[in-house]
Order: structure tokens, then C-alpha cells, then sequence
């Protein structure tokens, strides 16, 4: 039987790459998903997953087994990186021109999946949060309240109105739906 | 739009794989553990001094002057191991510190590879366009005792949280997110031949 994070974390700290690289192979992919959706950007995600994970070896690390499985908990360590290097953009772009692109448009250009990225990036943050752990993570109602830090009753409320929103939004692209454009 | 739809059209949107690099730089910021090294190279030193204090008194009990040349030879060639030990582990822990604050490599300003690390003292810096240098603080002298290059020769510098080198044309810096040395000392750089 493979040893358990809490064992691993241990043996990574002590210097022990192989107990690291368990921990990396077993994770990062669904880090490194999470945080390209939420930042966009492939370089701010490699960075902000090798930081988490390089965070996991110091004493003061904050991850308690008996609390939280690993995942969960490197998970909202993603979402708090993600959150603060999008905040440090926005103040930083202010000026940048906005995004018109619109579900029509995007077809016209038969992109699909950047209609889709749009119309998620034009979610509230915390709606779009939930939507990503519960749709593309396939988290709990439970694991996503304690990465986002709200009740669960928000979470499945915010769950709903996101995929409302992206109902209309994306509505152009039902098959039910007669194109006009 | 139904459920079903709606969770299809957003599974078109599909995120890239993360870059081939990714693990291999992880890997190369992990702090592996140094301290079986440095208690090797501290225990050899304690040994050498050991022995030297027992010969110098072997010799002063036994009525021996410490002027015979034979005995001063080989006191100071202990003394000289003794020292070339303590280089080393110093070396060896500065490495240490470096592998712990996440160094970052600037080549002429520009932000490259990550800082790879060999046996003991030394790492590599890949250098674009010019190939790899092996780099060390620990003192290799440029010339052999038969006269011949070693290859190594004092190219910078460590100050505070900063590595700083010449390579080639080049000028190479290593960002250290806190300080590594107390005191400045100097790096020394061989260019390795390519393979």
C-alpha cells in the first residue's frame, strides 16, 4: 500500500525527491487546469502550481490531514494564488481596451471554446470558481464550500446562477437554437 | 438549452498540457537534504585536526624538534587539507542555501534555465547560445602543479542574495530570494565542453 500525502509531505521535507515527485505526479495536473482557467495564462499557472507545491514543504504550512484531503487543500491554495496575481493585473491594466467578443462573434471565427473561455470569464469571480470545481474539477457541493470558503447553500446557489448566466449567454449555440448569424 | 447541452458546450473548452519543462523545474527547486555531506566533510576536517594535535604533541613529548623539516611538512600539509575541508564544506553549504530560496538565472538580463546542481559544491548555468558552466565558490586554481589549464577560473562573485559572473561574453546573475553569504566571496566558472 502507497503511502499517504501526510507521509509524503514528511519525506519531502526531510529531502526526499521521490516522496516529492509522488506528490507532483499525483496533483498537478488538476492544479495546473484550475489555475490556467482561472488566470488565462499558461506561464502564471505553471508558476503558481510549482509554488504551491514548493510551499507544502515548509514547516509553517497550514495543510492538516485530519481536516482536508491534499487535493482540496492545493486546491484553494491555487485559487488564492490565482486570485491575487489577478488582482495585481487588473491594477495594472486598468487601461486595457475591454473584451467585445460575444458568442456571434467568436462563432464567426468558429471558436467555440474561446466563447466558451468568455463567457466564464464574464462570471463574478466566485461564481466562476464554483463553476470550474464542479463542472471541470467534478468537486462536491462540500469540497468546493471549503476551497472557496462559503456555505454550501452559496455554493449551490452560486453553482445555479452561473449556469443560468452561461445558458444565455452561450444560447446561440444550443442545437435547438436557429443561427442567424 | 438543457443540462446535457450546456455541460457539452463548456467540455469544448479544453485546457493546454502543462509545458514539458514543468517537472524537470520543479524538480530543480526542490531543497534536497545536504546534511550527511556536510557531517562527512566536518567529520574529516575534525579527524585531520585531531591527528595534527597529536602528532605536534607526539613530537614535543618524544624530545623531536617541530623545526625538522619532515615534521613541519607534514603538519602543514594537514593544515593544508584541514583548510581545503573547511573550503569545501562552506561550498557545499552555500550550495544548500541557494538549492532553499528559489534562484532564478538572468543571462545578460534575460530570464533563462533553471540553476542545475552536480556533485558537492558545484551547479550548472545553461547559458543560451554559448553552452554550459559549471560554477563554485569552492577556490579551484586555474593551473595544475604540472603547469597545465584546469579550465576553472574566478569569474565573479557572491554578495548578499546575488551570484554574479562573467561567462563567455555574458554576464550571468543568479537571484537568490534571500541572502546566502555573510560575507563576499568569490565564484569560480569552467565552460564544460559540449557533449
Amino acid at each position: 500500500m502507497g503511502k499517504g500525502p501526510a507521509h509524503l509531505i514528511s519525506d519531502a521535507r526531510r529531502g526526499k525527491e521521490e516522496a516529492f515527485l509522488q506528490l507532483l505526479d499525483e496533483h498537478h495536473l488538476p492544479l495546473f487546469r484550475f489555475a490556467w482557467r482561472l488566470t488565462g495564462s499558461i506561464a502564471d499557472a505553471e508558476d503558481i502550481v510549482q509554488e504551491c507545491f514548493l510551499a507544502l514543504l515548509k514547516p509553517n504550512c497550514g495543510f492538516d490531514p485530519a481536516r482536508t484531503t491534499l487535493r482540496t487543500y492545493l486546491l484553494g491554495a491555487v485559487r488564492n494564488q490565482s486570485l491575487k496575481r489577478l488582482q495585481r493585473r487588473e491594477q495594472g491594466t486598468a487601461t486595457e481596451p475591454a473584451d467585445h467578443r460575444t458568442p456571434e462573434t467568436e462563432a464567426l471565427r468558429g471558436e467555440m471554446p474561446g466563447a466558451v473561455a468568455s463567457a466564464i470569464a464574464g462570471l463574478p469571480q466566485t461564481q466562476r470558481e464554483v463553476l470550474l470545481l464542479a463542472h471541470y474539477e467534478q468537486l462536491s457541493l462540500a469540497e468546493i464550500a471549503e476551497i472557496t470558503q462559503l456555505e454550501v447553500t452559496a455554493v449551490k446557489s452560486r453553482l445555479q446562477r452561473a449556469r443560468a448566466t452561461l445558458r444565455a449567454t452561450l444560447g446561440a449555440y444550443s442545437p435547438h437554437t436557429e443561427r442567424t448569424i | 438549452m438543457n443540462d446535457t447541452e450546456l455541460d457539452r458546450l463548456l467540455d469544448t473548452w479544453e485546457p493546454p498540457a502543462p509545458p514539458p519543462s514543468f517537472r524537470e523545474d520543479l524538480r530543480a527547486r526542490f531543497p534536497r537534504a545536504e546534511r550527511p555531506r556536510f557531517a562527512r566533510s566536518l567529520g574529516w576536517v575534525l579527524m585531520i585536526a585531531l591527528a595534527s594535535l597529536t602528532l605536534a604533541i607526539g613530537t614535543g613529548q618524544s624530545g623531536g624538534s617541530l623545526r625538522d623539516s619532515r615534521i613541519v611538512r607534514i603538519l602543514s600539509q594537514l593544515y593544508e587539507t584541514c583548510l581545503e575541508g573547511l573550503e569545501a564544506w562552506q561550498a557545499t553549504s552555500i550550495v544548500a542555501q541557494i538549492r532553499q530560496s528559489q534562484p532564478r538565472v538572468y543571462v545578460d538580463g534575460q530570464l533563462a534555465g533553471p540553476l542545475r546542481y552536480g556533485h558537492g559544491s558545484r551547479m550548472d548555468v545553461q547559458v543560451p547560445g554559448d553552452g554550459t558552466y559549471s560554477i563554485t565558490s569552492f577556490p579551484i586554481p586555474s593551473h595544475r602543479a604540472d603547469g597545465g589549464l584546469t579550465g576553472w577560473v574566478e569569474a565573479g562573485h557572491i554578495r548578499g542574495n546575488l551570484i554574479e559572473f562573467q561567462a563567455g561574453g555574458k554576464q550571468v546573475r543568479i537571484e537568490c530570494n534571500k541572502p546566502i553569504v555573510g560575507s563576499d566571496r568569490p565564484v569560480f566558472a569552467m565552460r564544460r565542453p559540449s557533449t
